[in-house]
């Protein structure tokens, strides 16, 4: 048995840095032949596709939708408060509902991913979500500032 | 379908409790062995068992992660003048090489290399395994020449051996398998009696064990070469790290022995780190081989086992009533693993490592069973 203790190595700890294990499956996977790999790799990239927008539509489409309810509800019941908590409580339902999918799409694409012959470790969710947030964010600020601009829906045009 | 789920099923990961789950079964079953199996004791192997000085380590990484991409100092030159000063002699007189193995084949080899056929090299037997091999691969022949009866190299002998055709006499003092030791006047005695031109090849890997120092013989001494080692009492065998000293007349012949681009710069670092500070290493290994040795000769005493004094580690044992394979056999069978004589031509002996208190005291325990002390 390897020795890992720094007193029986010199002063040395012995192992791997953290994150470059490699990695343990339960057994050997049998890979298949290169097109079925070559097909794997394709349904990966569509995984991927899908997964990008489904995050995306967390940041525009469902806070619209759930406005647009917000505001049927509003108009429907005279009640700006009842409007406001269904909203919310409807935007944060949609996003964990998001989450789970998008969390499962992930491990599909990792599976994908191994099965096409990549040694895949971690998932591309976070990266996916950090991308969007910025690129929307910088929309959303050309948009507010440059297209729109604050100033003409603060004074009359 | 269930077919085409179970193809994509086995390219899902081992969860993380279920990977520290499996480890956990595995140590459970090494420590459940551990308990009921007796460890193998290695004792063939000349290396220090320990690992080496902490900050011998440290300076080697240190110089690791310095500069990995450049080229080491071909010179050594920090390294040399750290073992010049340790053994009182010029820096130009040194030359670090990859162990003192690699510089004695480097030295056969510049010897022989000018010897035509048939140059001989008068080897004092049983003395370092390799060493035969390394001067036939450099041309020439090697003549075993007997111990004298402590185990040492026998100056008179050896002198004796030297004929026309020799051109190099070898010994070595602590002489690994026996530990006997040659001081600075068997030196000088054997350069006096050897024909004019003849060199001594003196190998003093095990030197550490040993107080006397006979590297500064080489200040008035022309055509001895001594080959020193970090593989043992240094514990740097992994670095493959030595250095020869040679008269400063010699320096044509040492820059021979040097590698071609020079030892690595971890090795450059580990070995001055441990030649600047062997007090903090040395002594307290000097002490535990000797001590071992005393123990050992202690509890053999009576019986039909015996080995000579000397100095150092390595211990040449011989039994009365039983082969060196007997011998060998015996305590392989207590799962203790010694080397047999006959790697060495002699099926009397074996050679034994010496180690820590516990692994003598595991060895005494198994020859008493093999030849018990008499009463």
């Amino acid at each position: 048995m390897p020795r890992n203790d720094p007193t029986d190595t010199g002063g040395l700890f012995i192992g791997r840095r953290p994150g470059t294990a490699p990695l343990r499956y339960r057994a050997a996977p049998t890979r298949a032949s290169e097109r079925r790999r070559r097909a794997d790799a394709a349904l990966a990239a569509l995984v991927l596709v899908l997964e990008t927008l489904l995050v995306l539509s967390v940041w525009g489409p469902q806070p619209v939708a759930w406005l647009w309810v917000g505001s049927q509800v509003d108009y429907r019941s005279g009640s700006i408060s009842l409007a406001l908590l269904l909203t919310f409580a409807g935007m944060l339902t949609t996003l964990m509902f998001t989450l789970g999918v998008a969390s499962r799409m992930d491990r599909a694409w990792r599976i994908l991913r191994r099965a096409a012959g990549h040694e895949q470790q971690e998932g591309v969710l976070p990266r996916i979500f950090g991308v969007t947030a910025i690129i929307v964010l910088v929309a959303f600020t050309f948009w507010f500032v440059i297209l729109e601009g604050p100033a003409p829906s603060l004074a009359p045009r | 379908m269930r077919r085409f789920f179970d193809y994509y099923r086995q390219f899902e990961e081992l969860a993380p409790d279920e990977v520290s789950r499996e480890l956990r079964a595995r140590r459970d079953e090494e420590k459940a062995r551990a308990v009921t199996e007796q460890p193998a004791l290695d004792l063939s192997s000349p290396a220090w068992h320990e690992p080496p000085h902490a900050e011998i380590v440290n300076a080697a990484t240190f110089a690791l992660r310095r500069a990995v991409n450049a080229y080491p100092d071909p010179e050594a030159g920090a390294l040399a003048e750290a073992l010049a000063a340790r053994h009182a002699v010029e820096p130009s007189q040194i030359v670090a090489g990859h162990g003192a193995g690699e510089l004695l084949r480097a030295g056969c080899q510049a010897i022989l290399s000018g010897a035509g056929a048939g140059g001989e090299v008068a080897i004092a037997w049983p003395g370092w395994g390799p060493l035969p091999r390394l001067v036939h691969e450099a041309g020439g022949r090697p003549v075993p020449v007997a111990l004298s009866r402590d185990g040492a190299g026998d100056p008179t002998a050896l002198a004796a051996a030297a004929g026309p055709q020799t051109r190099a006499v070898a010994l070595a003092s602590p002489n690994d398998p026996t530990g006997g030791t040659v001081d600075a006047a068997a030196i000088r005695r054997l350069a006096t009696d050897l024909p004019d031109g003849t060199w001594i090849l003196l190998d003093a890997a095990l030197a550490d064990f040993d107080d006397v120092d006979l590297a500064p013989l080489t200040l008035e001494l022309d055509r001895l070469l001594v080959f020193r080692s970090f593989s043992k009492a240094r514990a740097m065998a992994g670095f493959r790290a030595g250095y020869a000293v040679g008269h400063l007349d010699d320096r044509e012949l040492l820059a021979r022995l040097a590698p071609t681009l020079g030892v690595s710069a971890p090795a450059q670092a580990g070995m001055a780190w441990a030649t600047a500070n062997e007090e903090r290493h040395l002594p307290r290994r000097r002490t535990v081989a000797a001590e071992q040795r005393d123990r050992l000769a202690a509890a053999l005493a009576g019986s039909a086992l015996a080995f000579p004094t000397g100095t150092g580690p390595l211990v040449w044992l011989s039994s009365g009533a039983h082969t060196g394979a007997q011998i060998a056999a015996h305590l392989a069978a207590r799962r203790i693993f010694v080397t047999p004589g006959t790697a060495w031509g002699d099926d009397r002996h074996v050679r034994i490592a010496l180690r820590g208190q516990a692994a003598t005291d595991r060895l005494t325990a198994a020859l008493g069973d093999l030849a018990p002390r008499s009463r």
